[in-house]
C-alpha cells in the first residue's frame, strides 16, 4: 500500500470494485442457498437501469443529502487507503453516516424515520468498538495513522487477535447483515434510510453501499499488516463467514443488537485495549 | 496594560447601573455599544499581549472592601435562606461566615498582587466578553416579550453586565480571597437570574442553585484556610500556590479549589442546579452555559492543572468527569424538553473539558481550551436558538417540533449546524474530543503502573462509549425537527426579528469562520494560551499539509474536505432545487394519512440517582485523596 | 447511450397484495425461493415502489385495496410494467359481482400481462413476468408524461375494461397510449 499510484487507482475504482463485491456476494450467498444466482455483474446491470428510470424525488434537500451521502463516504474510504488516521477516519465515515441519517428525517415518511433512528442506534453499537480498535492499534504501532498498519512487519492479527474477532462482530452491523439489519430491514421497515430515493438519485444510496463494502474489507485487510497474502486471505474469510451469517440467521430486534455490541464484543475489544497496554501479545 | 485590564471590570459595572435607570431605546444603543466597546477591548489586549503575565496591585483599601463585600453578600444569602426557610441556604453560608471571620483575622499580611492576568485570563476575557455581549444584544429583544414590568427588564438586562463584570474579575484575580468574592458574586447573580420569573419553581430552583454553589464558596475558604496554616505556602493567591506546591507538596488546597471548580461546572451529583436554572428566560441559560459560569471549572481546573498534573488528585477528577461525561449523556437520553437536553450534553461536555485539562499534557490542554472556546459558541448558538423556538414558534419539547422544519427552515438549519459543530468533523468541538481520544490513548500507552494503565483503558472506554450516546443523542433530537414534506420544496427563510437574526446570523458565521481558520487559530491562539497554562511550549509546527502539535498530528486536507462537505455541504442542501425532476408523495404503504412522528424513547430515569451516589463518591475520594498526600 | 437492454436485466419486484386469499402470494414467494430462483433473472422483491419496475398484484382489488393501489401505482418511476397474477386480478374471479369489488384490477390501472389460474402456478408467474420484461425494454420517455383519464362512470357488467373508454384530456382526444 506504499505506491501512490496504487492508491489512486484503489480510490477512483474503489466503487467498481465494492460493486463487484456486492455480486460476488449475491453469487455467493445464492450458492449457499442451492440456487443460480444473479450473475456477477448484475449490480451495474441495476445501476444503469436506474439510471433510465424517471426522475422522482420527495424533496431537493432529502435527494441532494444522498449525493453528499455518497461523495462523504467515497472520501473516507479515500482516507483510509492513503493510510490517514484511524480515529479522524472513523469519524468522516460518521459524517457520512450522520449525512445519511439527516437524509432520512428530513423528510415525513415513517419508515425513513425509522430507518434513521435505527441507524443511529446502530452508530451507538459499532462505533465504541471500532475507536478501541484503533486506539489498540496506537499501542501496537506507536502511530494513530493506519499507513502504520498497513507496513507492520508481523501481521497484526498476531498482534491483537482479540480486536479481529470483536471487529467480526460488528461487521454485520455496519454492512447491514442479518442478524443485525435492523436498520435496513426490509420486511420491516422497506429498507429505512434509502426508502424515499428513486431513479438515478436511489444510484447514489445504492453505490455507497458497495463502498461500505470497500471500507469494511479494507479494516479487516489491515490486519494483515505488511503480507498481502495474508490480508487477503483474512478478507476472503470474513467475506465467507459475513455470507454465512447473512444466510443462516434471524434478525434480532435493536435492543438485542445493542445489548449484544456493548456487552459482549465492546468487552473483547476492551480485553484486547489491555492486552496490547500491556505488550502481553 | 493595566487600566485597560481595569476598564474591563469597571465599564460592565457603569453599563449595568446605567441600565437601571436609561429609557428603552438608550438602553439599546448603551448595549450595543458596550458589546463593541468590551468585545473591541478583550480582543486587542490578546492581540497586543506581553511575553510576561501582566500583574497589578489595587490600593490596600481595596481589600476592606473586599472583604466588606464578602461579609454583605454572605448576609444576603442568609437573609434569603431565613426568608425562604431554606435551612441549606442560611447554614451553608454562615458557616462560610464564620470561617471567613476567622480567616480575616489570621490573614497574613504581605506585598502581593491582586490581579495576574496571563493569556489564559485574556483568552476567557474574549469569550466572555463576546459572547455574553451577543446575549446580552439578543436579550434586548427576548426580554421585550417577557410578561414583566418594565423596571424588571431593564434589572435583567443590567444584571448580564454584573454577570460579565464578575466573569472579567473573575478570570483576573489572583487572590484566592477576591477569587471568592467574585466566585460568590457569580453565584448571587445566577441565583437572581433564576428566580427571574419569581414563581414558585423558579424560587426552588434558585434556591437549589444557591446552596449548591455555596459548597462551592466553602470549598474555596477551605483551600484559603489550608494556604495560611501550612507552613511553605504563605499568602494564598494562585500564583504562589502554584510556585511553592512542589516544594511544599500539600496538595490539598488544590483538590478544595477542584471542588469548587466542579460543583460550578454542575459535575454529578451537583448537577441539578444546572439543569434547574432552565425555568429562568433563555437568554440567562444561554449565559451560564455557553461562556460564564459553568466555564468556571475547566478555568479553574486549567488554572491549577500544573500542580495536580500526575497526583492522585487528577487522577480522581480524571474518572469524575469520565463517568460525568457517559453518565450525563446516557440521562439526556430520557429528556424531551429542548433546553434540558441541551443542559445534560452542556454537563457532559464539560465533564471532557475538565477532564482534557487535568490530564495537563500539551496536547490535552490544547483541546481543553479549543473545546471551552468551540463549545462556548455553538451552545450559545443552539441556546439562543431555543429561545426563539420558544417566543416565536412556541415549542418547548422536542416531540412537538416535529413541524418546524416547515414553518421556521432558518432555525432548523440553525440547530442542524449547531448540533453538528459539536459532534463531527471538521469543528472544533470534534477536533477536541478527537485530540482526547488520541492523548488519552497516548497517556495510557506511556505510563508504566499497570493501576494507572486500568484506569486510562477504564476511562478511555468511558469516553469513547460517552461519545457515541451523545452523538445517538443528537441524531435523536436533530431527527425530530428536521423533516418536511415534499410540498415544501422550496425553502423560504422565515422572517425573524432583525435582532434575532443578527445575533443567529453572527453565531453562525463565527462557528464556520473559527472553524475554517482552525489552522491559524490552533498556532496563534489556542497554543500560547496552552504554554502559559503548562509554563513550556506547545510544540505546534507545519509539516507539509498537516498540522502537528506535540505528537498529534491533524492533516489539513481531510479537514477542508470534511468542511466542505458538512457545513457547506448542509447548507447548500437547504438551497439547491432540483429542475426537471418529478415529485412523489412518501412511501407510506398507500395510506393517505398524516403521521406524526416520534423518536426511540429511552427510560434511563432508574439510573440517575445512582450518578448521584457515584458522583458523592467521587467529591469524597478527592478530599479523601488530597488529605492523604 | 441506450439503456433500454438493461431494464429486463435488473427488474425490481413490488409485490401488492389487493385482498386476495393469499394463494398467489404464496407461488410469488415461491418464485423468490431456491427452487424457482427467479433472482437469476436479476429480480429483487424489493418492496419499495419508488425502486421497483414490475408490480406483481394479487387479489380482485376490494374497495378498500384500490385507493392504495393507485397511490403505490403512482409512487413507481415509469418505466413499468403490471403483472396480474392470479384469476381474481384478471377478471374478478370468484368474487366478481360481489359488494365489496369490481371486476378486476385493470378497472384502476393499466395491466401489461394478466397471468390466469386460481392459484397462478411459479412457472406461470415466471413465464408473466419475462413476457413483461419484453414490454418493458420497449416502453418509450412518452409515457413518463402524465394523463388524466376522465372519469366515467360503469354503466354495465360487461364493461371491463375502463381504459377503452378513457380518453386523455391533454392528447387531443385521441386514445391514450399507456405502453
Amino acid at each position: 500500500m506504499n505506491n501512490i499510484v496504487v492508491q489512486i487507482l484503489l480510490i477512483a475504482l474503489a466503487p467498481i470494485l465494492g460493486g463487484l463485491i456486492y455480486g460476488l456476494e449475491r453469487k455467493v450467498k445464492a450458492r449457499m442457498q442451492r440456487r443460480i444466482g444473479p450473475p456477477l455483474l448484475q449490480p451495474f446491470y441495476d445501476f444503469l437501469k436506474f439510471a433510465d428510470k424517471r426522475k422522482m424525488i420527495v424533496h431537493s434537500t432529502h435527494a441532494f443529502l444522498g449525493l453528499l451521502h455518497f461523495v462523504s463516504l467515497w472520501f473516507a474510504v479515500a482516507v483510509l487507503i492513503m493510510g490517514g488516521d484511524f480515529i479522524l477516519i472513523i469519524f468522516l465515515h460518521l459524517l457520512s453516516t450522520a449525512v445519511i441519517i439527516l437524509a432520512g428525517f428530513s423528510t415525513r415518511s415513517i419508515f425513513s424515520h425509522l430507518g434513521a433512528n435505527r441507524s443511529a442506534i446502530s452508530v451507538l453499537a459499532y462505533e465504541p468498538v471500532l475507536i478501541i480498535i484503533a486506539i489498540s492499534a496506537y499501542m501496537l504501532t506507536g502511530s494513530f495513522d493506519v499507513s502504520a498498519l498497513y507496513a507492520s512487519e508481523i501481521p497484526v492479527l498476531f498482534k491483537m487477535p482479540l480486536a479481529f474477532i470483536a471487529l467480526l462482530l460488528i461487521l454485520p452491523v455496519k454492512l447491514k447483515k442479518s442478524p443485525f439489519d435492523v436498520s435496513e430491514a426490509h420486511q420491516e421497515v422497506v429498507g429505512g434510510v434509502e426508502l424515499e430515493y428513486s431513479g438515478i438519485f436511489y444510484e447514489a444510496v445504492y453505490t455507497a453501499k458497495w463502498l461500505d463494502y470497500i471500507f469494511v474489507y479494507l479494516l479487516v485487510f489491515m490486519f494483515g499488516g505488511a503480507n498481502i497474502w495474508l490480508g487477503l486471505v483474512l478478507v476472503a474469510l470474513t467475506f465467507i463467514y459475513i455470507n454465512a451469517l447473512d444466510n443462516s440467521t434471524a434478525r434480532v430486534n435493536y435492543k438485542q443488537m445493542l445489548r449484544f455490541c456493548l456487552w459482549v464484543a465492546l468487552p473483547i475489544a476492551f480485553v484486547n485495549l489491555l492486552l496490547t497496554m500491556f505488550g502481553v501479545l | 496594560m493595566a487600566p485597560i485590564i481595569v476598564s474591563l471590570f469597571i465599564l460592565p459595572v457603569v453599563v449595568s447601573l446605567l441600565l437601571l435607570f436609561l429609557p428603552k431605546a438608550a438602553a439599546k444603543v448603551l448595549t450595543i455599544l458596550a458589546t463593541l466597546t468590551l468585545s473591541g477591548i478583550s480582543l486587542y489586549l490578546y492581540y497586543s499581549r506581553g511575553d510576561q503575565p501582566i500583574q497589578f496591585a489595587v490600593p490596600a483599601i481595596v481589600d476592606k472592601i473586599v472583604l466588606i463585600a464578602d461579609f454583605a453578600l454572605l448576609a444576603y444569602v442568609i437573609a434569603q435562606g431565613f426568608l425562604q426557610r431554606n435551612i441549606l441556604v442560611w447554614g451553608l453560608a454562615a458557616l462560610q461566615a464564620g470561617i471567613l471571620a476567622y480567616l480575616a483575622m489570621n490573614m497574613p499580611h504581605g506585598e502581593y498582587m491582586q490581579f495576574y492576568v496571563d493569556n489564559l485570563s485574556l483568552f476567557m476575557f474574549i469569550l466572555i466578553n463576546v459572547v455574553s455581549g451577543v446575549i446580552a444584544i439578543y436579550s434586548l429583544k427576548y426580554i421585550d416579550e417577557e410578561q414583566c414590568s418594565p423596571f424588571r427588564k431593564k434589572y435583567f438586562l443590567s444584571t448580564i453586565f454584573w454577570f460579565i463584570a464578575a466573569m472579567n474579575l473573575l478570570s483576573a484575580a489572583d487572590n484566592l480571597e477576591y477569587f471568592y468574592l467574585f466566585f460568590e458574586l457569580t453565584t448571587i447573580a445566577s441565583y437572581l437570574f433564576i428566580r427571574f420569573r419569581l414563581d414558585k419553581e423558579s424560587k426552588q430552583n434558585a434556591l437549589t442553585a444557591l446552596w449548591m454553589n455555596q459548597i462551592g464558596g466553602l470549598a474555596i475558604l477551605g483551600a484559603i484556610a489550608y494556604t495560611i496554616f501550612t507552613p511553605g505556602y504563605g499568602v494564598p493567591t494562585f500564583s504562589h500556590l502554584l510556585t511553592q506546591a512542589p516544594t511544599v507538596g500539600v496538595i490539598l488546597p488544590f483538590a478544595f479549589l477542584a471542588i469548587a471548580g466542579l460543583v460550578k461546572g454542575a459535575q454529578y451529583p451537583f448537577s441539578k442546579w444546572l439543569i434547574g436554572a432552565m425555568v429562568a428566560p433563555t437568554p440567562v441559560s444561554a449565559l451560564l452555559h455557553s461562556s460564564t459560569m459553568v466555564k468556571i471549572a475547566p478555568f479553574i481546573i486549567l488554572k491549577i492543572s500544573p500542580a495536580i498534573q500526575g497526583t492522585p488528585v487528577a487522577t480522581v477528577i480524571i474518572c469524575l468527569t469520565a463517568f460525568v461525561f457517559i453518565a450525563a449523556a446516557i440521562g439526556a437520553l430520557a429528556q424531551d424538553t429542548f433546553k434540558k437536553i441541551l443542559a445534560h450534553s452542556t454537563i457532559a461536555l464539560l465533564a471532557l473539558m475538565i477532564l482534557m485539562s487535568a490530564v495537563g499534557t500539551p496536547v490535552a490542554v490544547t483541546a481543553a481550551l479549543m473545546l471551552i472556546f468551540f463549545h462556548g459558541v455553538s451552545k450559545c448558538m443552539l441556546f439562543l436558538n431555543a429561545g426563539i423556538m420558544e417566543h416565536v414558534f412556541h415549542m418547548k419539547q422536542t416531540s412537538s417540533m416535529t413541524k418546524l422544519a416547515e414553518v421556521g427552515p432558518y432555525t432548523s438549519l440553525i440547530v442542524a449546524v449547531g448540533f453538528m459543530s459539536l459532534l463531527l468533523p471538521p469543528f472544533g468541538a470534534f477536533i477536541g474530543k478527537w485530540f482526547s481520544i488520541e492523548t488519552l490513548g497516548t497517556i495510557g500507552g506511556a505510563v508504566i503502573t499497570p493501576g494507572y494503565k486500568l484506569i486510562s483503558a477504564l476511562i478511555l472506554v468511558m469516553i469513547v462509549c460517552g461519545g457515541a450516546v451523545l452523538s445517538l443523542l443528537y441524531f435523536k433530537v436533530l431527527g425530530s425537527m428536521i423533516s418536511r414534506t415534499g410540498e415544501r420544496d422550496k425553502v423560504k427563510f422565515e422572517k425573524l426579528h432583525p435582532i434575532y437574526r443578527g445575533t443567529m446570523n453572527f453565531l453562525l458565521v463565527t462557528v464556520l469562520l473559527c472553524t475554517i481558520a482552525l489552522p491559524w487559530l490552533i498556532p496563534g491562539y489556542f497554543a500560547p494560551v496552552a504554554a502559559t497554562i503548562i509554563k513550556s511550549g506547545v510544540p505546534v509546527a507545519f509539516e507539509g499539509f498537516a498540522l502537528t502539535i506535540d505528537n498529534v498530528k491533524l492533516p489539513l486536507i481531510p479537514m477542508i474536505a470534511a468542511f466542505v462537505l458538512l457545513p457547506l455541504g448542509i447548507i447548500a442542501a437547504m438551497f439547491v432545487r432540483f429542475k426537471n425532476v418529478d415529485r412523489a408523495k412518501e412511501y407510506a404503504c398507500g395510506e393517505k394519512v398524516e403521521y406524526n412522528f416520534a423518536s426511540f424513547y429511552f427510560t434511563t430515569e432508574k439510573a440517575t440517582p445512582y450518578f448521584v451516589y457515584a458522583g458523592i463518591l467521587f467529591f469524597v475520594g478527592i478530599l479523601l485523596v488530597g488529605y492523604l498526600m | 447511450m441506450k439503456l433500454n437492454k438493461y431494464r429486463k436485466k435488473s427488474p425490481w419486484i413490488l409485490h401488492y397484495n389487493a385482498g386476495g386469499c393469499n394463494g398467489c402470494d404464496i407461488e410469488i414467494l415461491a418464485c423468490l425461493g431456491p427452487k424457482y430462483d427467479i433472482e437469476r433473472f436479476g429480480m429483487i422483491n424489493s418492496g419499495n415502489p419508488k425502486q421497483a419496475d414490475v408490480m406483481l398484484i394479487t387479489g380482485p382489488v376490494t374497495k378498500r385495496s384500490r385507493e392504495r393501489l393507485v397511490d403505490i401505482y403512482s409512487q413507481m418511476p415509469e418505466p413499468k410494467v403490471v403483472v396480474a397474477c392470479g384469476s381474481c386480478t384478471c377478471t374478478g374471479g370468484v368474487f366478481r359481482g360481489m359488494y365489496n369489488c369490481e371486476g378486476g384490477v385493470d378497472q384502476y390501472i393499466p395491466v401489461d400481462v394478466y397471468v390466469p389460474g386460481c392459484g397462478c402456478r411459479p412457472e406461470q408467474i415466471i413465464a408473466g413476468v419475462v413476457e413483461a420484461l419484453k414490454k418493458l425494454e420497449n416502453k418509450t420517455k412518452e409515457i413518463e408524461k402524465s394523463v388524466r383519464l376522465e372519469v366515467a362512470p360503469v354503466e354495465s357488467d360487461n364493461q371491463i375494461n375502463r381504459r377503452e373508454i378513457a380518453a386523455p384530456i391533454n392528447n387531443g382526444g385521441k386514445p391514450s397510449v399507456f405502453g
